[in-house]
């Protein structure tokens, strides 16, 4: 049984200039189209599935109207798909409403993760976002009134045009909040976004130096604020506990996302709607990214899987190696072995002496992890490991 | 055949002139081959060859024409190659011939490396049948063309022949040419046996395959035979002419061309120009004979150590085919275990890598290359150095010298100022310049070999916006003010990126190589100093900023795939990185400096 499931929502208000996700400008209809075909698409899905997780993210998940809510949650009621320890929606700060929120948590939605960016209105538009710093806070409100007592802020740095002062002072009103989870991300110029245009056409600049003392002072903030970082842009409250499928735990902070704990530790999970991916007994499927061809394929009783990769088994343990890294509490080497049936030991041996040479590493008894220096050099570090 | 009926010849043409498209209508028209088989270049068997359009190996070709007098004849076509680092190969396979046809493109013009190869030609007072090709084209300007073999080569014009080898215009009037015009060989008076060696190539049946041309005598199965110069004593086991395939003759006669296999294993014990005459009765050697010199090196070592034993072997299969080609192993201290490899020139050098790198897939390096340099030592003893990490300390020199070549450059009138700056930046003299006609002038001059050997070429062609032509010869050595140009990052120094330059080069030199590696050496966990020194006093610096992170912000799920891809290509980058101390330096560093 697989105990995972990512549900895409490919449909945002408007693009933002820095995302290279799929999503595409909603329409009602195309959007009724699209809760039919997951509705489907979660039938085929849920013999297979005995959720502890579920994580429906986007696009804007948040965009859809309470009607298309209820038939959603209502299948999923149907199909025996509710109940999951962890069950998070994504909203956009512009979309969230009290009827939405409290219709979302009756079904047992208990964690929110909200895409406030930043609370700096100028690079609020600059990023092509459609909330303001205002309704952070109101929709804020909203989410706690309906009752969810575990909400994720993200928030990104290194922004053009964000200084160090606005940076301060983001995270100092972010952390207000008082949320149980922070996510972080410095801005990467992706392919097909708009910010890669202007870089390319040096309308903006990277700065590493700023970027990195953003990072410090995110950590420290983060820190003082009793956010404890568990992955490289991932701070979550809460004393250490163990998490993950039994036999298999994990020792995180207790608000850490068990969703994306599960990702990083290389477990099965399966994916719905359009570009979602699924992991599943070592072979990784992506539904196609459109959603009208996603729509098609699904009503004429076809699963849309467009791309399925089986790796080796070593290539297999390669990655779950490189990308489980990236968390602080890096690989115990029984873990890994349960997992990938590979003893880092012995196939990586010389792969952890270099990381330690470089300081990016620590071995111990227990097993391998990034030092602080070497969650900066993460991709670095990965790469010794893939095979 | 009996000797009056046969004919030895070779095309002359600079490049693109129309010397295949040529061979292969006389191969055509003969009948020797037939319409179908008339591929395209089908002399130049290799596809670097066909791709750069110069013919590297030369293959003699034997046809039977029937002339307009009724006879049959036999035409030997000994092809040369076409560039100026084989000079001594273009040489020995005129001295093969009695005549030779000289093609000048009738839109071009005579070019460089035309007027070399004529001089080389009537050097060995071959019969030159000139022939202006490519009359068809609309802006061939016949006239022009006359005009300039009379005035730069001193061939009477109305002897040419008109020619479209491409619309098969003038073929015949070209094959009555070489039966009226070229005499038959005629026998050089020795008692017995005397064959020219002009080329060799391997085959993996036969054995080492010996291109030869008979003056005296007969060569046949069973032969005692002897090669004079390298002292080889063989049994001659077949014999053969090519058409253009080999094929077994029964013997070969005084004035034919073909060749021989013997129990000859390795090309090396062939020598060009070698003289092969029977061990019974031996003949004195045929004139010209001279060792090759390899004039360039250059190290060569693998990107991954592992890798050695890999080159080696293909090194040794690229020499099978190309003798000229040396090799030996050497060490250095930022790359490891490699070769110096010895070139004829700066083209036989690119042609080696690059086959190495296309046909045999090897990741290599090649360090800057450099000339031989004869350094006197102050105790009087005399050095050659074609290794920069060899070069004695200054206290030790009492003076050096260096090789260099007397240029030629075609250009048209309006270049003459970029051509003499040019030159004189590469600290060459002008000491002669010739009115061609009324567009181009040629200007010789005495040039250093180690200044032509990077972008010379490139510089003329992109100066004079590829009208511009050049061809050199060597012109001996002269003392010059040299000095070593030490690179050294984060304090150690690369050898490979070491060189030999002028002094008043040195520090423009150091300066440009710093900026170069600054761009193409990545950012590293660490600051990355990059220094230039001649002699321990630094000249140039430059500094590669410490990398302060490479993580990429989120990954999750949907992510993995791509990001696995991602670092994996950056991963098998790396690997094709070299590590010099604690540095990683890209394959691209090595070549970007060839050319800053």
């Amino acid at each position: 049984m697989v105990e995972s499931l990512y549900v895409h929502v490919p449909f945002c208000a408007q693009k933002c200039d820095y995302c290279a996700f799929y999503s595409e400008p909603s329409s009602g209809e195309t959007i009724n189209r699209y809760v039919a075909a997951l509705v489907k698409e979660l039938e085929w899905l849920a013999p297979e599935l005995r959720l502890r997780t579920v994580f429906f993210g986007g696009g804007t998940p948040s965009l859809l109207t309470l009607r298309q809510w209820e038939q959603i949650l209502g299948a999923m009621e149907r199909l025996n798909l509710l109940g999951a320890a962890e069950w998070t929606v994504e909203c956009n700060p512009a979309t969230v409403s009290l009827d939405k929120a409290k219709l979302l948590r009756s079904f047992g939605v208990n964690r929110v993760s909200m895409g406030v960016q930043s609370l700096n209105d100028s690079l609020l538009e600059r990023l092509g976002r459609v909330h303001s710093r205002a309704m952070v806070f109101k929709s804020f409100d909203i989410l706690r009134r309906a009752g969810f007592e575990n909400v994720n802020v993200d928030l990104m740095f290194a922004i053009p045009g964000q200084t160090l002062g606005i940076w301060r002072e983001t995270l100092r009103e972010a952390l207000a909040l008082g949320s149980e989870h922070l996510s972080t991300y410095e801005v990467i110029y992706e392919e097909d976004t708009r910010f890669y245009a202007q870089l390319e056409a040096g309308k903006v600049a990277e700065d590493e130096d700023l970027a990195c003392a953003m990072y410090e002072e995110l950590c420290e903030a983060a820190e003082a604020a009793g956010l404890r970082q568990y992955e490289i842009a991932n701070f979550a409250r809460g004393p250490d506990v163990e998490t993950g499928a039994p036999g298999l735990v994990t020792r995180v902070p207790e608000r850490a996302c068990r969703h994306n704990v599960n990702y990083w530790r290389g477990g099965d999970f399966h994916g719905a709607g359009p570009s979602a991916t699924g992991y599943v007994r070592g072979v990784r499927t992506r539904n196609g990214s459109n959603t009208l061809l996603y729509c098609e394929q699904i009503e004429h009783g076809r699963r849309a899987i467009e791309f399925s990769e089986t790796l080796s088994p070593l290539a297999r343990a390669g990655e779950t190696a490189a990308f489980g890294l990236r968390m602080v509490a890096g690989w115990p080497f029984g873990d890994f072995q349960k997992v990938t049936g590979y003893d880092l030991r012995n196939e990586w041996a010389a792969d952890m002496e270099e990381a330690a040479r470089r300081g990016w590493g620590r071995v111990d008894e227990q097993g391998f992890r990034l030092t602080a220096l070497g969650l900066r050099f993460a991709d670095s570090a990965a790469q010794l490991f893939l095979r | 055949m009996d000797v009056a009926h046969i004919r030895n010849f070779s095309i002359i043409a600079h490049i693109d002139h129309g010397k295949t498209t040529l061979s292969d209508r006389l191969l055509h028209r003969t009948g020797t081959i037939s319409t179908r088989e008339m591929e395209d270049q089908l002399l130049d068997s290799m596809d670097l060859e066909k791709e750069r359009g110069i013919t590297i190996k030369a293959h003699p070709v034997t046809m039977l024409y029937r002339a307009a007098n009724g006879e049959t004849y036999e035409l030997n076509l000994i092809d040369t190659p076409g560039h100026v680092d084989f000079s001594y190969e273009v040489s020995r396979s005129l001295s093969a011939c009695e005549g030779a046809l000289l093609i000048v493109d009738a839109a071009q013009g005579v070019e460089a490396q035309t007027v070399a190869n004529v001089h080389l030609a009537m050097k060995q007072n071959l019969t030159i049948i000139p022939v202006i090709n490519k009359i068809d084209l609309p802006h061939a300007n016949v006239p022009l063309a006359k005009q300039q073999l009379e005035d730069i080569l001193a061939i009477p014009a109305d002897t040419a022949i008109l020619a479209s080898a491409k619309e098969g215009i003038g073929i015949d009037e070209i094959l009555e040419a070489i039966v009226a015009r070229i005499p038959p060989p005629t026998p050089t008076g020795a008692g017995s046996l005397q064959a020219l060696v002009f080329d060799s190539y391997f085959d993996t049946y036969k054995g080492v395959v010996t291109h030869v041309r008979v003056f005296n005598g007969e060569l046949k199965p069973g032969l005692q035979v002897k090669l004079l110069h390298s002292g080889k004593h063989v049994e001659v086991k077949e014999v053969g002419s090519f058409n253009p395939k080999p094929y077994v003759r029964e013997k070969l006669e005084a004035g034919e061309t073909g060749y021989l296999t013997a129990n000859i294993k390795s090309p090396q014990e062939v020598k060009m120009g070698d003289t092969i005459t029977d061990t019974r009765h031996p003949a004195p050697a045929l004139p010209g004979f001279q060792e090759i010199h390899p004039m360039v090196f250059s190290g060569l070592y693998p990107i991954n150590t592992a890798d050695y034993e890999h080159l080696k072997a293909n090194l040794a299969k690229l020499q099978l085919n190309d003798s000229a080609f040396v090799y030996q192993p050497e060490t250095s201290v930022a790359l490891g275990f490699g070769f110096r490899c010895g070139f004829l020139g700066l083209l036989h050098l690119e042609i080696v890598q690059e086959r190495l790198r296309r046909e045999y897939g090897m990741d290599i390096i090649a360090t800057y290359p450099s000339v031989i340099y004869r350094v006197t030592l102050t105790d009087g003893t005399l050095k050659e150095v074609d290794n920069p990490a060899y070069l004695p300390e200054p206290n030790y020199i009492q003076k050096i010298e260096e090789p260099v070549v007397r240029a030629f450059v075609i250009c048209p009138n309006e270049n003459i100022g970029d051509m003499m700056a040019l030159i004189s930046e590469k600290r060459g003299s002008v000491d002669h310049t010739e009115t061609l006609d009324s567009r181009r002038v040629m200007l010789t001059s005495v040039v250093p070999l180690n200044e032509i050997l990077i972008d010379f070429h490139d510089r003329i062609k992109s100066l004079t916006r590829g009208y511009g032509s050049m061809d050199y010869e060597h012109a001996g050595y002269q003392e010059s003010d040299m000095v070593k140009l030490d690179m050294l990052v984060n304090g150690e120094s690369v050898d490979a990126f070491s060189c030999i330059v002028h002094r008043d080069k040195a520090e423009g030199r150091g300066r440009a190589l710093a900026a170069k590696l600054k761009e193409v050496i990545p950012r590293q966990q660490y600051a990355v100093a990059i220094q230039a020194a001649i002699g321990g006093k630094i000249i140039a610096r430059e500094t590669v900023s410490a990398l302060r992170k490479d993580v990429t912000a989120k990954c999750y799920g949907g992510d993995i795939t791509r990001k696995r891809k991602l670092l994996e290509k950056q991963k098998e980058g790396k690997k094709r990185m070299k590590a010099v101390g604690s540095v990683n330096i890209p394959q691209e560093a090595f070549i970007e400096v060839l050319k800053a």
